[in-house]
């Protein structure tokens, strides 16, 4: 009769056993095994994007003389407005740096500029991220900043030997430092509105009671330098609502942000040069 | 001497194939077509599955192995704190282990049942777990539940498929799921 009712309670007391063996494990043996656990499936992660890299590779390949042609010239345009862009940019910090050296003021973090496929996305109610194809083998490092053409991607999350994982701004979990455009108050911003079937958007807080925003008339939010590891000036959303807050001291609102954050095939990670500056 | 008892790696890596498959539909999902809109994103849980045959045909030691494991795997890809898998897997194989004898579990279609209330259970236990992390939790849950809608359309697409798949394993290699016995192929 006992060893029924056992029988019985057994898959409950193997659980209980499961659990504690899991509780008593010190930290170091669990962060060993996710980090094993993710690297044995980073493989199986990347193959798709690179069958993807291959295919792209030979439907190029196949591509008529006329076309590379076409291609050719659009590319020798390009180049030409980049080395324009390249020497004003060259004129730009030259001045900054001689700002800086006038009004004694700390420099401006630096940047080495890191290129990424972007391997898998993943993006749920819980969390929003992407897996990119670039580690700590390209000294990519925890919480640096990720862009795209558009502005902030997001931030690196977790850094694996050829993968990392990047947190996109539209995930809950991210909260950054932001400022409207053109004024330099800092206002919280946090991601996490992800609908179905409209573009994600995030949240504002600490908003100063004169900025208004309307969706005929959105403002432009961008990061800001204060306290945060997004360099100044990088376009987060369009702000395009505002309401007053609960305490009646600042206001809070809706951020519209890019949907092509939902199509990104290649990113930037922003890699410091100086690993204090984040 | 005894060849080692490999039925739980069977199992599991069955389980990663699922994982790996989902995670690759996620990813396409991420931004997809649908009809009458321009935007459309979507996201699948299929945890479910990864229980439901370990419950209903593998043995118990085998069963509680093959769970952990993949609950470990899930873990390694998920930003949740390492081991939320294995305990929500856990409680649901041994809810399901404690009752199976009382059910036709080889039945695909109660195994696509079976899948469709595990994946319900688990689905809703995680997203009470993390909800609270977002700024709207209203508006966070009518994004679940469209992709909870979503999950459960393809846990019972994929449920026979899937069973079939490790019925078919564990056939390939002429042994019984749960007693672990080398079986003539007209005998499985």
């Amino acid at each position: 009769m006992l060893s029924r009712r056992f029988d019985q309670v057994r898959p409950f007391a193997t659980l209980g056993i499961v659990l504690l063996v899991w509780a008593l494990l010190p930290l170091a043996v669990k962060v060993f095994t996710r980090r094993t656990l993710f690297e044995i499936q980073a493989p199986l992660t990347v193959a798709p994007s690179r069958v993807e890299d291959l295919q792209t590779f030979w439907a190029n390949r196949l591509a008529s003389k006329d076309d590379l042609l076409v291609a050719g010239r659009e590319t020798a345009g390009l180049i030409a407005e980049y080395a324009y862009g390249v020497q004003q940019n060259e004129q730009l910090k030259a001045e900054i740096l001689r700002l800086e050296n006038l009004l004694r003021l700390p420099p401006q973090p630096e940047y080495r500029f890191e290129a990424a496929r972007v391997a898998r996305r993943d993006f749920s109610a819980w969390w929003q991220r992407m897996v990119i194809r670039k580690g700590e083998n390209h000294g990519i490092i925890v919480g640096a900043p990720v862009v795209y053409v558009g502005g902030v991607v997001g931030r690196v999350s977790e850094v694996y030997r050829t993968t990392s994982i990047v947190d996109l701004i539209t995930s809950p979990t991210v909260r950054l430092a932001a400022t409207v455009e053109g004024d330099t108050r800092p206002i919280s911003y946090q991601g996490g509105i992800n609908p179905s079937f409209s573009a994600a958007s995030g949240l504002v807080e600490f908003v100063p009671l004169d900025v208004h925003a309307t969706p005929q008339q959105p403002r432009r939010l961008v990061t800001s330098s204060l306290g945060g590891v997004f360099p100044a000036g990088l376009t987060v959303g369009e702000i395009t609502s505002l309401e007053m807050g609960p305490d009646g001291l600042f206001k809070s609102g809706e951020v519209r942000l890019d949907p092509r954050l939902g199509e990104l095939t290649e990113v930037t990670v922003l890699v410091p040069l100086n690993r204090d500056d984040l | 001497m005894r060849p080692p008892d490999l039925r739980w790696t069977l199992a599991a890596v069955a389980n990663l194939l699922l994982l790996w498959l989902t995670g690759l539909a996620n990813h396409h999902l991420a931004s997809a077509w649908f009809p009458f809109r321009d935007h459309f994103t979507g996201h699948l849980y299929l945890g479910g599955l990864f229980v439901t045959f370990s419950a209903l045909r593998l043995d118990s030691r085998n069963g509680w192995i093959a769970v952990t494991v993949t609950g470990l795997l899930a873990d390694a890809m998920t930003p949740v704190p390492f081991g939320t898998s294995v305990v929500l897997l856990g409680l649901a194989y041994a809810a399901l282990l404690h009752g199976r004898q009382r059910f036709p579990r080889d039945e695909p279609l109660f195994g696509t049942v079976v899948a469709l209330f595990t994946n319900l259970f688990l689905f809703l236990a995680l997203s009470f777990f993390l909800v609270g992390a977002n700024p709207s939790p209203a508006r966070a849950w009518v994004r679940l539940l469209t992709d909870l809608v979503l999950s459960q359309l393809a846990i019972a697409l994929v449920t026979p498929w899937f069973l079939a798949l490790q019925s078919r394993g564990f056939e390939l290699v002429r042994v019984h799921p749960e007693t672990g016995r080398r079986v003539a192929r007209a005998d499985y």
